[in-house]
């Protein structure tokens, strides 16, 4: 079937099976390789993306079903400038193989632009292995601290 | 100090794992797998996945890829799949479907019919502990069972039976599956008889020799790549049945093969940590110093035995010095999924069983747990002559005893509905590092390159061989590129055994000055900026009388593109003088609920003897995820193997890892001693010690919160229900 795509501003037309994924359309129709399959269930997080805004997990979503623009880890960088949460990911080294950062990420900013109360609980659908988690919690504090002290300047 | 230099790339998304490369007309190779754990395999229909769509070819035992088993010094031979119908264990690869897309090989796969002469299978290593079979020789090649009396004790009963205090206890640990987040995943790709593989492994050199042996290929025709690994943990030692099918597909199709294991699959299909039962029996005269310490273990290994558990070695072995020891490796033979190395292995689960029956004596003694392991710290390991070259253990337990407030045990500590626990534990994993070789070359733009085979899965090793390349060649790191994870560098081994640091490091120090050697000649030689002056290198520069240049002015002159050496390392003359070890001191906090029993580590923190410490960040970063490994094992995972062979919990969602809720802040501290001893940086690695007795830790604490012992992890609310 054809379907298209609104992908980090991008508009992409594709021809696909109905059964591909959205991470599969993304990764091996699109080339866009930041999002990564650790389970292809919905159980680790590494493929989260924004849906419209909202964090989704690409792997349980069919790629002919989504509608509204997709933002991956690909596509947070603004003017070359990586966004804070990335800044404050490499700055607090909140991570170590990087293979689940790119899904990190994606629920970081979530968790930064819907200003959660519980940090610890509201990224624990982000499974990491080398267990950076602490440092992934203090990069979250630093990126919403960025971003209080910039909308103060606001 | 900068930070982790792929920081960048890995929170961009720009960093290229193996499955991210996907070359013009790639096709998508898909595994099937054994639904029985012991038995031969008579028939597999596949006439449906022929004829389903997309579907270029259906490998399987009856119509298989020739593959020949590899066999390399380090890793033993390697099972390559689909060569016989006999099937070991559950989940065994036993077909491969290649289409021309994955959902196509996937819905393909699921229509293959295998028709199985079932035999019984053994799964229980309870039910095997009674006729198990004497373990290989240990690393040190010391015999499985092994002893060393006092003069004039007759057995280690004697000595046990003569001590003051005594402690017998049996524990139990669960297999465990290294559980990367990166999938084992290959893709092969074949142009004029040379093939480059994509995928991560723990070592791109020995990736490349198992595939070229597997296929019957020139060593030199193979190139394996592997920039980026996402996590290894020994899980990527071997090469992976991906990597052998991918690549023989590839060849046979004439087509680039991209596949993967399933999640579900890299549970059964690559290889586990053995589960192990291990018997502790220690003596103790009143002062609670050790008189007597056997240590009995059985693991479970292979139907035909391969990896066993070392934890009567790697633990009992050389921790404390005792008069009298006595250890025994056994092995069960089991249908159950490879066994291999993961994180500490030996040291991990030994350390569970050692560091729980040290608490045990402690209260038996009524002795701070902390003293009765000052006091029993050993010099060398028992009946050996070669002292320890760098121990400063006692330290980390005097500064974390102080760190983490232990002198407040005693108080009776219970918050609201919880009980409040402490524990602590000795850690400590045996430096070692491998042969190396680290390419060093000065480039004419005064930028150098440091490069190597060798792999960073998560390690910060690109880190490292930067540092340690503007260290050696006195210019800021940012000028030092590394390179690594391609098999055609130097060979720099498997990043493995907590060696890398250390290896890489005495490699560079051997390179390093060769390259500024090769750079003085150019400068000094016909046609050099100071031809036939005198001249030395320091911070970049080649210095003459009264004059100087960067290396990059130096090569410009001479019109040199670069200039180039090679520094190889390899233990040598050291291990016939000391013995080398990296110690730690772990404590921790523990919530028991009053009522439903949960356990939650509250608090922890490790202070770690192990040499110099190369880049701050990075260390803290590693140390921390490897305690929570020993967290994880103590509380969480453990796969469960039913009667019939079959995991029941082979998934994300069932084999249990800790959530970042589940972490609180983990505390890291160092001791900082050099230990040229060595290797000339003073590094000894940090991959495996912190995972080391966390789990005695926490288990310790869980007593000293309940006054319930307990024996078996990881630890669940039946063990606590009074």
């Amino acid at each position: 079937m054809d379907i298209t795509l609104e992908v980090n501003g991008e508009t992409r037309h594709l021809s696909i099976d109905p059964r591909v994924t959205l991470l599969d359309a993304l990764r091996e129709r699109l080339g866009i390789t930041g999002p990564k399959k650790g389970c292809d269930r919905g159980q680790c997080g590494a493929c989260t993306v924004h849906v419209d805004g909202r964090p989704v997990l690409a792997c349980l979503t069919l790629a002919a079903t989504v509608r509204e623009p997709v933002r991956t880890v690909e596509g947070l960088a603004a003017d070359g400038r990586p966004h804070p949460v990335q800044q404050a990911f490499a700055e607090q080294d909140a991570l170590q193989c990087g293979f689940c950062t790119s899904g990190q990420v994606m629920s970081a900013v979530a968790a930064v632009e819907q200003e959660v109360a519980d940090v610890r609980e509201f990224m624990s659908g982000n499974l990491c292995r080398c267990a950076a988690y602490p440092n992934i919690v203090a990069a979250v504090e630093q990126a919403r601290s960025t971003k209080e002290s910039a909308d103060a300047r606001v | 100090m900068t930070m982790r230099t792929d920081a960048p790339l890995k929170t961009s998304g720009a960093a290229r794992y193996g499955l991210d490369v996907t070359p013009p007309g790639t096709v998508y190779g898909y595994v099937v797998t054994s639904t029985i754990a012991h038995g031969e395999i008579t028939a597999m229909d596949v006439a449906a996945v022929r004829a389903a769509p997309g579907v270029l070819a259906v490998y399987t035992p009856f119509d298989p890829l020739p593959l020949r088993t590899p066999m390399s010094p380090l890793l033993g031979e390697t099972w390559v799949p689909l060569q016989d119908t006999e099937v070991t264990y559950y989940g065994q690869p036993v077909g491969f479907v290649v289409a021309e897309t994955f959902e196509q090989a996937r819905d393909a796969a699921l229509l293959v019919e295998v028709t199985y002469d079932r035999r019984p299978a053994r799964t229980s290593l309870h039910a095997g502990l009674a006729d198990a079979l004497d373990a290989p020789p240990s690393l040190h090649g010391e015999p499985p069972t092994l002893q060393v009396l006092a003069d004039g004790v007759e057995s280690i009963e004697d000595a046990l039976a003569a001590s003051a205090v005594r402690v017998d206890a049996t524990y139990e640990t669960a297999t465990q599956n290294h559980a990367a987040m990166e999938p084992h995943s290959a893709v092969a790709v074949w142009e004029d008889g040379r093939l480059t593989l994509y995928s991560g492994t723990q070592g791109s050199d020995l990736q490349a020799a198992q595939l070229a042996q597997a296929l019957d290929v020139e060593p030199a025709r193979v190139r394996a790549l592997n920039p980026f690994v996402g996590g290894a943990f020994g899980g990527k030692g071997h090469a992976g049945v991906s990597a052998f099918l991918g690549a023989a597909a590839a060849r046979d199709l004439g087509r680039p093969v991209k596949a993967a294991l399933t999640r579900e699959q890299v549970f059964t299909a690559t290889a586990t940590r053995p589960a192990t039962v291990q018997r502790l029996r220690i003596g103790a005269d009143a002062d609670g110093r050790l008189t007597a310490l056997a240590h009995d273990s059985w693991s479970s290994t292979t139907a035909t035995p391969s990896f066993v558990e070392p934890t009567s070695h790697g633990t009992s072995r050389e921790w404390y010095t005792t008069p009298n020891l006595a250890i025994t490796q056994k092995m069960v033979p089991l249908h159950v999924p490879p066994t291999t190395f993961m994180r500490a292995p030996g040291e991990a689960p030994g350390s569970f069983a050692l560091e729980s029956a040290m608490d045990e004596l402690a209260v038996a003694l009524g002795m701070d747990p902390v003293e009765l392991r000052l006091r029993n710290s050993s010099i060398a390991p028992p009946g050996r002559d070669l002292q320890w070259s760098s121990k400063h253990l006692d330290e980390c337990f005097t500064l974390g005893a102080q760190r983490f407030g232990w002198a407040q045990r005693h108080r009776r500590r219970v918050d609201r509905d919880w009980l409040v626990g402490y524990g602590t534990a000795t850690a400590m994993f045996p430096a070692l590092r491998f042969p190396c070789a680290v390419r060093i070359t000065l480039r004419p733009d005064d930028t150098a390159e440091v490069a190597t085979s060798g792999a960073d899965p998560g390690t910060g090793l690109r880190t490292v061989l930067s540092l340690f390349g503007a260290e050696a060649l006195a210019i800021p790191p940012e000028r030092v590129e590394a390179a690594l994870g391609d098999s055609t560098l130097p060979p720099g081994g498997m990043s493995g055994g907590s060696t890398a640091t250390a290896s890489v490091g005495s490699a560079i120090a051997v390179g390093a000055p060769a390259v500024i050697d090769a750079l003085v000649a150019v400068a000094t030689g016909p046609g050099g900026l100071f031809e036939g002056r005198e001249v030395a290198y320091a911070d970049g520069r080649v210095f003459a009388e009264g004059d100087s240049a960067t290396f990059g002015e130096v090569l410009r002159a001479a019109g040199r593109d670069e200039v180039t050496a090679i520094g190889t390392s390899a233990p040598g003359e050291e291990m016939t003088k000391h013995s080398f070890s990296s110690f730690g001191a772990q404590f921790c906090e523990v919530r028991v609920h009053r009522w439903t029993r949960e356990v939650r580590m509250s608090r922890m923190l490790g202070v770690f003897d192990a040499g110099r410490i190369v880049h701050e960040q990075a260390a803290r970063s590693q140390i921390m995820g490897g305690m929570i490994w020993g967290v994880s094992a103590a509380l969480h995972e453990g796969l469960e193997i039913e009667e019939s062979g079959r995991p029941a919990n082979g998934d994300f969602a069932s084999y249990l890892i800790p959530v970042n809720a589940d972490i609180p802040t983990v505390d890291v501290e160092f001791v900082r001693y050099p230990d040229t001893l060595h290797n000339p940086v003073g590094a000894r690695g940090l991959g495996e010690i912190s995972v080391v007795g966390v789990a005695a830790a926490i288990a310790n604490a869980v007593y000293d919160a309940t006054g319930i012992r307990v024996r078996r992890i990881p630890i669940v609310l039946e063990d606590l229900l009074e």
